[in-house]
């Protein structure tokens, strides 16, 4: 890659194949960084994770350091983590309550909004230094669905509105679950780290594909899956156990696309009616209660599995959590899982889905652990002279409109969601910044 | 110069007239059998109601409101050691090998009449798997009750100096 033209982009990805720079070239990732996260609608945080006045938290955007800060008039504001003076980060924790965040270096301070307050020796300051321009600098455009905080940082570009509009129902669909209408994601979180590239991990959260055979650890002899939520006495069935194959109920879940890269898969099949346990009863009652049991069975018919909002986080509706993925370098990715809890529901309903969480997706868990491998055994490969491209061809052409939900549809096993995380990514990559 | 000292010694912890080598040998057998991968020997140290946790974040007070990296009742546990065994576990294909260091060990709350103990200890763990060698370390703190003549675990808690970092994928228990 010279100059990043679009000619150069668009040699890169055919109908059914990408080439295997666009993993391992670092001025590719490069200019991923200016034309994708320098200007697309990237999840920040949730409010929740700054309830109060003062607090704030701070996460990357890829790679830029930020603050999220509740300022005093309740406003929630993504600030810049840089010192307008000579540089440093300003602040280190990554999570606190101040009504001032200060500089280490020379102790400029800065109010939650980010405006410059104090400077020490102001009387060596040039006669007309304006403090005003001074502050922090910002997101320049932020948006905020149900406490969903994006950010984008370029003035241009779609709105939030254009870009995450199509994604709603799939916030709405985990939100709707808590009893008190709103979420919190306030119960810590799990970072992992492997040394490959930031897109291996987006292209797998929507793939159903690698689960029967990647995760075959986790399947018993039954062909089934341990229970990954508060209530359920087993897992999906992936396997057929006489077989060895793929299970046909595995086999006909769906994936769904709806522009911008955006994605998401349905439900696995598991078995609703024997749901239940003294913990999720309780929530199912306390659900019930504050929207009616119709309205409560209808949110509690699981429709989404996973859901991709492109290109850096996904919403997981099984066992529910946010995940945030964040490039470091060509073939170095730190992704945060979030649990979630549900405000209203009996804290035995948030406690299971915390604990299913931890052997699910941390770094230590039965399932995100055999992904880590091949994300790493994937960019080892792509290293390889021996092939250049990589093939995403499962399905291509028998991708149908799905009129209901105004979204293209395909088999789950199929790889429609990658292409389209491709045509996004061509969209971006191929104007400069 | 410092003030010339008068009275007792300070205090250097531990539950006074309590013999620690059998805490220690019993610390260094649950050791050996995790470097040796005798999961279901690990295992069957746990009491049946025992957990195995590994915090997320320094001082963490409860494995149910926050994160952890491991929080494993027996359920879990086992079905941890069993995906251990499976032929299929890529992350463990070739699989880790480890040595565990155990030192420091203090018995710090001993009440022998229930016959509970809580034993403190500092442990080491290098790993070596695949072109990659890396250390884990940090405080143990056993929840112990004797069984005969030796123990069960009521609780092994580890917290790694560095619990909140990002991790690269981490198979095999602590």
């Amino acid at each position: 890659m010279h100059n990043g033209g679009a000619d150069d982009i668009a040699k890169l990805i055919e109908p059914g194949r990408v080439h295997r720079r666009v993993y391992t070239d670092p001025d590719i990732f490069e200019l991923e960084m200016e034309r994708i996260f320098g200007r697309a609608w990237l999840f920040v945080g949730h409010t929740s994770q700054v309830p109060q006045a003062c607090d704030f938290v701070t996460t990357e955007l890829g790679r830029q350091p930020v603050i999220m800060t509740r300022h005093r008039d309740g406003s929630v504001h993504v600030l810049i983590n840089r010192c307008t003076h000579r540089g440093a980060k300003v602040v280190n924790e990554r999570k606190g309550h101040s009504p001032r965040l200060t500089c280490c270096y020379h102790g400029w301070t800065f109010d939650t909004d980010g405006r410059l307050v104090t400077v020490p020796v102001p009387e060596g300051c040039a006669a007309d230094f304006d403090k005003s321009a001074f502050g922090l600098a910002r997101a320049p455009r932020v948006g905020e669905y149900r406490g969903f905080v994006f950010a984008s940082l370029s003035p241009k570009g779609p709105s939030f509105e254009d870009h995450i509009g199509p994604m709603k129902r799939n916030i709405d669909d985990l939100v709707d679950r808590a009893p008190d209408g709103t979420l919190a994601l306030d119960a810590g979180m799990h970072r992992y780290v492997y040394a490959g590239n930031w897109k291996l991990q987006v292209e797998n959260v929507l793939d159903s594909y690698h689960v029967p055979f990647g995760h075959a650890s986790t399947v018993n002899k039954q062909g089934q899956q341990f229970a990954r939520r508060e209530g359920d006495r087993k897992g999906a069935t992936v396997v057929e156990a006489d077989k060895k194959q793929t299970a046909a109920s595995w086999k006909d879940r769906k994936s769904y696309i709806t522009g911008n890269g955006h994605g998401w898969t349905s439900n696995t099949t598991l078995d609703e009616g024997k749901r239940s346990s003294p913990a999720y009863d309780a929530y199912k009652q306390a659900l019930a209660a504050k929207v009616g049991a119709a309205r409560a069975a209808e949110i509690l018919t699981p429709r989404l599995h996973n859901s991709l909002i492109y290109p850096n986080m996904s919403i997981m509706g099984l066992n529910i959590h946010v995940r945030v993925i964040k490039p470091v370098a060509v073939d170095r990715t730190e992704v945060t899982i979030y649990p979630i809890r549900l405000v209203g529901a009996p804290d035995a309903m948030n406690s299971g889905n915390i604990r299913l969480l931890n052997v699910t997706h941390s770094a230590s868990s039965f399932v995100q652990t055999d992904d880590l491998e091949s994300f790493v055994r994937a960019q080892k490969g792509l290293r390889s002279l021996g092939t250049d491209w990589v093939d995403i061809s499962r399905g291509l052409g028998d991708e149908e409109p799905d009129r209901e939900l105004n979204a293209t549809r395909a088999l789950a096993t199929h790889e429609m969601v990658v292409r389209a995380q491709y045509k996004a990514w061509t969209g971006y990559m191929r104007e400069a910044a | 110069m410092d003030a010339p000292r008068s009275g007792a010694p300070p205090a250097v912890g531990g539950a006074p007239g309590i013999d620690r080598a059998p805490f220690e040998q019993f610390l260094i057998h649950e050791a050996r059998l995790l470097d040796e991968r005798r999961f279901r020997d690990w295992m069957a140290l746990f009491a049946e109601d025992g957990t195995y946790w590994v915090p997320a974040v320094p001082d963490q007070a409860s494995p149910l409101d926050q994160a952890s990296l491991f929080y494993d009742d027996r359920d879990l546990m086992r079905t941890r050691v069993e995906r251990l065994e499976h032929p299929r576990i890529h992350v463990q294909t070739p699989p880790s090998r480890t040595a565990h260091l155990v030192g420091n060990v203090v018995v710090d709350e001993a009440d022998e009449a229930k016959g509970e103990y809580l034993v403190g200890s500092t442990v080491i763990m290098v790993e070596s798997r695949d072109e990659t060698q890396r250390v884990f370390a940090g405080r143990q703190r056993h929840r112990l009750r004797r069984a005969g003549a030796s123990f069960l675990i009521v609780q092994k808690r580890v917290d790694l100096i560095n619990c909140d970092a990002a991790f690269e994928a981490m198979a095999v228990p602590i």
